[in-house]
């Protein structure tokens, strides 16, 4: 008795000893250990992502021509104020980011589901399914804009060929169509990342309530809207609030298939930023660095209000 | 001995060798490296033209040395927008007259110290002079054109005049034939490109109003619900209706719209700068015009009592500028002056197959498309040019309504003329 309490003694010094040197637990550690470890992540962080957004809120107070920057107060917030471009870009860039993001998690539900259920070649399909998130967004826009061509693309061939011809259109070249053409070729690309999150997800459901649901004779449909959408409801509107920031910031497969156009229908917030910036026959960063501050303060209080709408009771996470 | 010869030689050999490193040094201190940004990474015959001058001249400046790269014009843009800010830009750089914003802010170094400016057409000098000063070297120009399959045309029933150029209702007839035989009217597209769309309208506007009118238009002082303008565009505004353009017209690119022409499905006209040639005269294996293509040049149709029958829009491109805060001012200003020079006009014209902002001899012009030039000269014979394209004068706002507007909207059928009229008042009218 005696030794084991002179053994347990010795190792409690030891231990004192060790975490003397401030290495043992992270908590006790100095401050010079401290800023060893998290100076360069923290001086990255400083310089990549604080520093130009500050420096952005800053320019939005001036107009800046070639090398001289004339402060001009709240001037490009109100001009931005009555710009009815920017305001047709937010218009579309909202519909895209509330209306988009439920096509998105809706269709990779549907193609999780259908891997779970064990559809024939499911390895397979799988991986075809995932393989549209491994393609750079220049890719998909160039593929896409092969599919909607309006005499070769795919689209209106088939619609030809089924004799629906008169639907064929200008995918697009529409204003009417163009915005839900590019909507429908990023719920593509997307889908596979939700159908793997949205498996995973259902691979972790509780067995035993799956099990308890089928031996009260529960059929597919009414298992999946009594038990495993409600189970997957967290996860579910992780992605949706993933989805929707995305959207809140599309750029590039816009710019590539239509350049916000026809007619202004596909410019978001994004495109007119960067139009403003390189496109418009100024050197002037004042101006976009208002709209680009705006949207961040818009991108970050719809998030935090579809965190209290959408999730006050589950702790999401993204 | 023969240590101390051993010895000896090793000196020799160790002084050798030091003489010959402080000789590279000296020479390596003394060479100079210049960058150079050039458009043209996919146009053989201007990227072949650009090269051989840079190698002509480092063959005769061995103290220069040219690190050159061509790289898309967008990017160039993109690219310089920032360089210039930072002092990090190419000693001499690509630049158009449709970016003006680096004239204006300081960044383009006046050349009339560097290059003989005698050696410059005096049309190009404008769209490069500010305060008197020339600011680059215009080496592209083009006029607007409208290219025509004669075949086709004869084929649907059009004779065209000797002057080759019809009249409003003649054209108006040619697109209805075109529709009626199932051939597409006017091959055109504005997938990729911001200006297409517009040149029929605004070549037409041009002819109807004047130099002077269609000057005002271009800068804002002339409303586009002026009666003869609403005039010429509900005169397009028919053809449109009438199936004059291709039905992928929203998205049919450049390259596309000139395969289109001359291939497949195969259009009556193309309304196209003269840079035509860049695409068209590449071999047909890579999309080039097929041997025995029946290309015809005619003029834009005159407008009814338009002022201006024989006006057509001339203009400068591609053109070399020199970055003012460089610090190889003296080297790039040779490689410049070397460029600019009659001569290199002449050999642009002959080996690209299009006008040049640089002077050029006729007489040696060497081509194997000698009666295209022809052909191309005598459209170009008393003609009337107005200087510059709508993008060349419209700004900002107006230039994006312009290309959101005028180039898309507008031909594809997408919007009335009292409202593309509307929009660009709104845009573009000085209040």
């Amino acid at each position: 008795m005696t030794d084991i309490a002179t053994v347990n003694a010795k190792d409690r010094g030891e231990a004192r000893a060790s975490s003397s040197t401030g290495l043992a637990d992270p908590r006790r550690a100095t401050r010079l250990v401290l800023s060893i470890f998290l100076g360069p992540g923290l001086l990255v962080y400083a310089g990549l992502t604080a520093y130009p957004a500050f420096r952005t809120i800053y320019d939005s107070f001036f107009h800046i021509e070639g090398l001289e920057a004339t402060f001009v107060g709240f001037a490009n917030y109100v001009e931005l104020m009555g710009d009815e471009t920017f305001w047709i870009a937010v218009r579309n860039t909202f519909v895209w980011s509330f209306i988009a993001p439920i096509l998105d998690v809706a269709t990779g539900l549907l193609l999780a589901l259908a891997l779970y259920a064990g559809v024939p070649f499911a390895r397979f399909l799988r991986v075809a399914w995932f393989t549209p998130v491994l393609l750079s967004y220049v890719v998909v826009a160039i593929l896409w804009m092969w599919i909607y061509n309006y005499d070769w693309g795919a689209v209106n061939v088939i619609l030809r060929t089924v004799g629906l011809g008169d639907l064929a259109s200008s995918w697009l070249g529409d204003p009417n169509l163009a915005l839900g053409s590019l909507i429908v070729t990023h719920a593509w690309k997307w889908a596979g990342f939700n159908m793997v999150v949205c498996l995973a997800a259902i691979h972790s459901l509780p067995r035993e309530v799956l099990e308890a649901a089928e031996l009260d004779n529960c059929g597919w449909g009414a298992k999946l809207r009594f038990v495993i959408i409600p189970m997957l409801r967290p996860t579910l509107l992780s992605l949706y609030i993933l989805s929707f920031i995305g959207k809140m910031k599309i750029f590039d497969l816009v710019w590539i298939m239509t350049q916000g156009g026809p007619l202004w229908a596909t410019e978001t917030v994004s495109t007119y930023v960067y139009k403003r910036a390189f496109n418009w026959n100024t050197f002037d960063l004042g101006y976009p660095s208002a709209i680009a501050t705006v949207w961040f303060l818009v991108v970050c209080a719809s998030v935090l209000i579809l965190n209290r709408v959408l999730a006050s009771k589950d702790r999401l996470e993204y | 001995m023969r240590r101390i010869r051993n010895v000896g030689r090793g000196f020799g050999l160790v002084a050798l060798t030091a003489l010959a490193i402080g000789a590279g040094m000296a020479s390596a201190e003394a060479q100079t490296q210049i960058t150079m940004w050039s458009n043209w990474p996919d146009e053989p015959a201007k990227k072949d033209w650009v090269s051989a001058r840079v190698q002509e001249f480092e063959a005769a400046n061995p103290q220069c040395q040219v690190k050159l790269s061509f790289i898309p014009k967008a990017d160039i843009y993109t690219q310089a927008k920032s360089a210039v800010r930072t002092g990090q830009a190419p000693d001499i750089f690509y630049m158009e007259p449709d970016q003006p914003e680096f004239l204006a802010g300081g960044f383009l170094e006046p050349l009339d110290d560097y290059i003989d400016v005698n050696a410059i057409e005096p049309w190009a000098k404008p769209a490069w002079t500010a305060k008197g000063k020339l600011h680059a070297v215009p080496v592209e120009a083009y006029t607007l054109e409208l290219y025509y399959n004669k075949d086709q045309v004869k084929k649907v029933g059009v004779e065209v005049p000797a002057s080759f150029q019809l009249t409003q209702a003649q054209f108006a007839d040619l697109v209805k034939k075109g529709v009626a035989a199932g051939i597409t009217p006017v091959s055109q597209g504005v997938g990729d490109r911001p200006f297409p769309g517009g040149q029929l309208l605004f070549e037409s506007l041009l002819r109807k109003l004047g130099k002077d009118d269609y000057g005002k238009l271009l800068s804002g002082e002339l409303s586009f619900k002026d009666p003869r303008v609403v005039e010429v565009m509900t005169w397009v505004k028919g053809l449109v209706d009438d199936g004059a353009y291709p039905k992928s017209f929203s998205t049919l690119k450049l390259g596309e719209s000139h395969f289109y022409f001359y291939n497949t499905p195969g259009a009556l006209t193309f309304p196209d700068p003269s840079w035509f040639t860049g695409r068209a005269f590449a071999p047909p294996e890579k999309g080039g015009m097929p041997a025995g293509f029946p290309l015809g040049i005619m003029q834009f149709p005159a407008m009814d009592n338009g002022a201006c029958p024989n006006c057509k829009t001339l203009a400068v491109s591609g053109s070399f500028v020199m970055y003012s805060r460089g610090k190889n001012k003296d080297c790039a200003g040779k490689l410049l002056k070397s460029m600019a020079s009659v001569e290199n006009g002449t050999k642009w014209v002959s080996q690209v197959s299009l006008q040049s902002g640089l002077k050029s001899d006729p007489a040696k012009i060497v081509s194997p498309h000698k009666a295209y030039f022809e052909e191309l000269n005598a459209r170009n014979k008393d003609v009337d040019y107005f200087f510059g394209t709508p993008l060349l004068h419209y700004r900002a706002k107006c230039a994006e309504t312009y290309v959101q507007v005028m180039n898309n909207a507008f031909p594809a059928g997408l919007i009335s003329v009292a409202d593309a009229a509307d929009k660009m008042d709104a845009a573009c009218l000085k209040k």
